[in-house]
């Protein structure tokens, strides 16, 4: 199974990035083969929908689990309708979000968030 | 840390408001997120670092001296904006569909300079801002990059980020990776709907929001719709700014409305940093004392 988690650099022990659709780096992780390669985001250079073209390549590449710190509704959307699950993290390392999914202590993103009481 | 001041609607003070904010604290980084309609720079002198050149995307170029006018781009180009061999670079959109048809190769895409990064260096921290080229669109891209650039510069220092009105790409290229949002709303019908949709907006990526309303008593019963909303909506509000002629008489003086001694608002937004100081402490601590 194949892993994405966002960072600032080419290796897990680089920064992790919180931000999905403009994050600099994918970092791609086989859960049998280990590491297997740094995929530069091409969302962070359009001028808009920066989360689509980022979640575009991560259904290219088969991804299954995102590990990054938040994503926008229409990334999330293209996530959902593919079957990618994605967990939330506020890490410094990549390799630390790494760790805390395999430990099962990141917890899943879902679209609702907190509660939407009040809204049209 | 990084504050990022945003309303939804437009006009209700967010520059106003982050310059007040900019101002208390000492050496602040300002970054002007705002980039449609930038204007804290016009309360700021200083000595200009850098200007950078920055490309939104590319436009077709044609080489003349390889074209044939055959005509091909023409018929291909869906934005009707190449004709008889001359580009028309407010229509182009880049797609790069007559280069590929060109027989001649006289089409390329060239990257476009659509605006000039600028950072200050002011008396009290660095401004940061961009300039755009008429015709140009305010981009996340943009907003990501003005970001960057002056977080070499603040360090671990405060960063007020004056946003854009909107919910769109620009406005969540400002919010994403914040630790803090201060959304100044107005007691209008459209501050009220306006508001509604940025905060669905901020739990979407699940930042610390604060509200605070700005010329609040314009409209008692509306701004107490307001404060019933943030209450139900877990939303932590800082703060009413009433409605104050000197706020006028600051943005016409260019002085920041924090040196206007006898200023309500003045008063009422020195209230509203406190408290949200007050949280932003009271939460760091929680999480010190969690590990």
């Amino acid at each position: 199974m194949k892993i994405a988690i966002t960072g600032y650099g080419q290796e897990l022990k680089d920064n992790h990035d919180p931000r999905f659709g403009r994050c600099t780096y994918f970092l791609i992780y086989d859960t049998e083969q280990g590491f297997l390669k740094a995929l530069e985001n091409k969302g962070q250079l359009s001028e808009g929908g920066a989360g689509i073209a980022a979640a575009q390549q991560i259904i290219d590449e088969d991804v299954q689990v995102v590990l990054t710190g938040n994503m926008g509704p229409n990334a999330y959307n293209l996530m959902e309708k593919s079957g990618v699950k994605v967990y939330r993290c506020k890490t410094n390392s990549c390799q630390e979000a790494l760790e805390l999914y395999q430990d099962g202590k990141l917890s899943e993103l879902n679209e609702a968030g907190p509660s939407h009481a009040g809204m049209k | 840390m990084q504050l990022t001041v945003i309303s939804g609607k437009g006009g209700t003070g967010k520059t106003t408001i982050a310059v007040a904010l900019a101002e208390l604290e000492k050496n602040t980084g300002k970054v002007d997120c705002d980039v449609d309609a930038p204007n804290l720079y016009l309360y700021y002198d200083g000595r200009d670092m850098l200007r950078e050149e920055f490309s939104g995307g590319m436009k077709v170029s044609v080489d003349t001296s390889l074209c044939t006018e055959c005509g091909l781009c023409q018929s291909i180009c869906q934005f009707e904006a190449i004709h008889d061999g001359k580009v028309n670079t407010l229509y182009c959109e880049g797609c790069g569909a007559c280069v590929l048809i060109c027989p001649s190769k006289a089409l390329s895409l060239v990257e476009e300079k659509t605006a000039e990064v600028i950072l200050t260096d002011t008396s009290s921290g660095v401004l940061t801002q961009a300039r755009m080229e008429i015709g140009s669109e305010g981009s996340g891209k943009l907003i990501t990059v003005l970001r960057k650039k002056a977080q070499g510069y603040a360090g671990d220092d405060l960063m007020i980020i004056d946003g854009s009105p909107g919910i769109g790409c620009p406005v969540i290229a400002s919010i994403t990776a914040t630790d803090t949002v201060l959304i100044v709303t107005e007691p209008t019908q459209s501050g009220v709907e306006d508001l509604q949709r940025i905060v669905l907006l901020c739990q979407q990526f699940g930042v610390k929001t604060f509200v605070c309303t700005n010329k609040a008593d314009i409209n008692e019963e509306i701004a107490r719709q307001i404060e019933n909303y943030c209450l139900t909506n877990g939303l932590c509000f800082v703060g009413r700014i009433p409605y104050d002629d000197t706020v006028l008489q600051s943005i016409n003086e260019l002085i920041p409305i924090i040196y206007y001694s006898g200023s309500k608002a003045n008063q009422a937004i020195r209230e509203a940093w406190k408290r949200i100081k007050r949280q932003l402490f009271v939460s760091e601590n929680k999480e010190e004392r969690k590990q």
